[in-house]
């Protein structure tokens, strides 16, 4: 609608003699639009968002929180010879396409080529630090007839190379073994070897905080794939996130209560929009208000990352929708519980502890899965994934249970957590989803075993229950609004 | 008519907040709706408003169902006991409501800068609400009652809690908005305020309209005239057709003669020189009698004594 129109129009049933008594009245005819609508009620969000004490105080704890990280010092510690043998023994086998964190070694035992690969010597030509070159000696034993001898090209075509990841890149190669040994299967290589991308993320680093103060990694280190990938988690989707959602939990609890508070519902009632809209436009200011918190948290996250450990792979910004979404869920049961009791306190307690039973329940359900993957797998070798054996993990045979002992899914507790979950949104799975990519990106498996092992897990299904669920509770929400007399 | 109800009835649970209530309001009417907490005002004025659906009857304002809105539309509300958002300063908190009425961005502005002299609160739009004196609120949500240029307004309780200059104010102010052709509710317990501004009211009791009709109508004479002499008037004198009785202030006393039906006399002029010619004859009589005036005052039936009359008995005094 462009413009105002006036109407010095009376109402259809004004006789003539009110109308000469009352003159002209100045109207204002307009309808309200549903986009001037959204962003009146967004501009009012923002403003209640912005009163919020507690809000200053979440942008300081996480400002502290960013603080601490920023004195975080990752420096790489020698350790590349075992890199090398590692790449020398994986020849042994033909790796293309593998996951190598979430793939076992005994997952490629039928790809093994018959031929045996060791370093013999390895030196390196400046520091033993993960930027630097090796000069290095691999021997090839494999039986004649039945294997043939490998070119220096193929050789340098494979070395270091396991799936898509590059661990070293070959720089020079000579063939320094007789032609004698060649024929009775023993080929030998003199090799310079320059780091691969995919090195660094392996290497083990050391990790401290305060300028060396606080050493997180032990003084051998770990690799730093897995050092990034821990902060990421804590800064993002752990304790960041946390202290993200919690403050912005207690935030929005407020708005609907004192939206539906007499003396102030009224206002808003009057105008002549449909109720629904106050409500859901709320709902959708809100959850912009804290998909922007979110954004920065994540972003600065990955800068933070990028700047102490130059790592910049960006799985971590899938944290972003992942919170987002389970936000959306816990300011739905907000909204609706706001509606219902119009408590502030009750829509903080009400949420909260719907998050803390998503909680529980997720934690219990992932033992449940557990003990369900371990039945399954009693007298068999537990898988271990190479990245694991990289780091010197040996595989374990899975023992029985003690005689007399049920695994959990089969207690009545556990059947209850089972059957409690099923009926929840599967909220832990968008979590997984972006654990899962965290340790695609940097190649770990170690900690999240049992999400790796977990054949339900399924990303989309919680993102659907999950939507679904949110969906509901607004509806019954929006219908009890829409119905009551204020 | 502007509003016309017809046997509006609306129940609570077991509490019946409505029985039956019938009203037409003419254009332009300062109207006053009167009674005691739970009388039904309130429910009266949500079910015309469109935020309470009524139990049984019809409503329509402007010629269209209550509710519609197109009719929500050109109303303006001031709620009882409101709470504008404290969040808010004066500026924000009209264009949030005057984007929710549909006004355009400009349009809004240009008319909350207006209201918000026009009310007395320019000067104070960086203040967030949470700041401001009850008096000021009270402002406010007046300015957001008649932002979008209503043709009715349903203000409850205007002018509580703002200090007599301000009141003054309002009341000029709803009187201009009548002139213009606006048709104003007042919910109020101020009596001499309803009775002063108020073209019209009503007294609803019990969910039942008790009495409606013109202030003038409805304060007219009540034959009584209070009289004060020099000495107390002897237990002699006697005048007839008069009674009298003590007042609470010693030395005077309420002279009554049987009130002149303006029907019967024939106009209500009429009337009111009959019953002038019966004191004038008292007073003479008196002044025979060797009694000295001093006091002389005719009493009217404010809005207060047939309010009290209604509440207390149930009935026309």
């Amino acid at each position: 609608m462009s413009g105002m129109q006036r109407s010095a129009e009376q109402g259809s049933g004004a006789d003539d003699s009110a109308r000469q008594r009352a003159g002209i009245v100045e109207r204002i005819v307009v309808r309200p639009t549903l986009p001037r609508t959204f962003l009146a009620m967004l501009r009012d969000t923002w403003r209640e968002f912005l009163d919020a004490k507690v809000l200053y105080l979440l942008l300081l704890a996480i400002a502290i929180l960013f603080g601490i990280a920023l004195t975080g010092r990752i420096e790489p510690q020698p350790g590349g010879r075992q890199y090398l043998d590692i790449a020398a023994r994986a020849m042994a086998a033909d790796l293309d396409g593998i996951d190598i964190a979430t793939q076992s070694v005994e997952d490629v035992a039928g790809r093994l080529n018959g031929s045996l690969y060791a370093i013999t010597s390895a030196e390196p030509v400046d520091d033993d630090l993960p930027g630097g070159r090796w000069r290095v000696t691999m021997t090839r034993n494999f039986v004649p007839l039945v294997g043939q001898p490998e070119s220096d090209e193929e050789i340098s075509g494979r070395f270091g190379r396991i799936a898509d990841g590059e661990m070293w890149k070959v720089a020079e190669i000579r063939e320094t073994g007789s032609a004698w040994a060649r024929k009775i299967g023993a080929q030998t290589w003199e090799m310079t070897v320059a780091p691969g991308r995919d090195l660094r993320l392996l290497w083990p680093h050391r990790f401290t905080l305060f300028a060396d103060g606080v050493d997180l990694a032990g003084t051998k280190g770990a690799p730093l794939g897995l050092e990034v990938l821990i902060l990421q988690k804590l800064l993002a989707t752990g304790l960041g996130g946390t202290i993200l959602l919690l403050v912005s939990v207690v935030v929005t609890a407020a708005f609907v209560p004192n939206m539906v508070r007499k003396g102030t519902l009224e206002l808003l009632l009057v105008r002549p929009i449909p109720r629904w809209q106050l409500l859901v436009f709320k709902y959708v200011g809100a959850l912009l208000l804290v998909a922007a918190l979110l954004g920065i948290l994540v972003g600065v996250v990955w800068l933070i990352t990028g700047v102490i450990a130059d790592v910049w792979s960006p799985g971590v910004l899938l944290a972003l929708p992942s919170l987002l979404v389970f936000f959306a869920l816990l300011l739905s049961v907000s909204v609706l519980t706001g509606v219902v009791t119009r408590s502030v306190i009750s829509a903080m307690l009400v949420t909260v502890a719907y998050w803390a039973i998503l909680f529980i329940a997720g934690q219990m359900n992932n033992v449940a899965v557990e003990s369900r993957i371990r039945e399954a797998n009693v007298g068999k070798v537990r898988p271990t994934s190479i990245a694991e054996r990289i780091r010197g993990r040996q595989p374990q045979r899975v023992e029985p249970l003690k005689p007399g002992r049920k695994p959990f899914y089969r207690t009545t507790l556990g059947m209850i957590t089972e059957g409690v979950y099923a009926g929840l949104p599967h909220t832990e799975d968008l979590d997984n989803l972006v654990d899962r990519q965290l340790m695609r990106d940097f190649a770990v498996a170690g900690p999240f075993r049992a999400l790796m092992e977990s054949a339900e897990f399924s990303w989309e299904r919680g993102l659907g229950l999950t939507l679904l669920h949110t969906v509901a509770y607004l509806a019954i929400a929006c219908t009890i609004f829409s119905r009551r007399d204020p | 008519m502007v509003v016309s109800v017809k046997q509006l009835e609306k129940q609570y649970g077991a509490n019946r907040a409505l029985g039956g209530v019938s009203l037409d309001v003419e254009p332009a009417t300062l109207f006053g709706l009167l009674g005691q907490n739970g009388a039904g005002k309130t429910t009266l004025i949500k079910i015309l408003l469109g935020l309470v659906a009524p139990s049984a009857g019809t409503a329509s304002l402007l010629g269209r169902p209550v509710g519609t809105f197109s009719a929500r539309r050109e109303v303006g509300y001031l709620p009882e006991d409101h709470r504008l958002p404290e969040y808010h300063t004066s500026t924000s908190l009209l264009d949030l409501y005057g984007a929710l009425q549909g006004i355009p961005r400009r349009d809004r502005r240009r008319r909350a800068a207006e209201l918000l002299d026009m009310l007395g609160l320019a000067g104070r739009e960086k203040l967030r609400i949470r700041g401001y004196s009850k008096g000021m609120k009270q402002r406010l949500g007046l300015a957001q009652a008649l932002l979008h240029g209503p043709r009715v307004l349903f203000l409850d309780e205007p002018t509580d809690g703002v200090d007599p200059v301000g009141r003054k104010e309002i009341r000029d102010l709803l009187l201009e908005e009548r002139r213009r052709g606006v048709t104003v509710f007042i919910n109020s317990h101020l009596l001499g305020e309803v009775e002063q501004l108020c073209d019209r009211v009503a007294i609803l009791r019990k969910g039942k309209l008790m009495v409606t009709g013109t202030v003038s109508d409805l304060t007219r004479q009540k034959g009584s005239w209070i009289v004060g002499f020099d000495r107390d008037m002897p237990a002699s004198f006697g005048f007839p057709g008069a009674t009298f009785e003590p007042t609470e202030t010693p030395g005077r006393i309420r002279v009554g003669f049987e009130a002149t039906d303006a029907v019967a006399a024939g106009s209500a002029a009429e009337a009111d020189s009959k019953e002038k010619e019966a004191i004038d004859r008292f007073l003479e009589a008196a002044g025979a009698f060797g009694l000295r005036v001093r006091h002389l005052e005719r009493e009217r039936a404010t809005l207060e004594d047939l309010y009290l009359a209604i509440a207390e008995g149930g009935g026309m005094p």
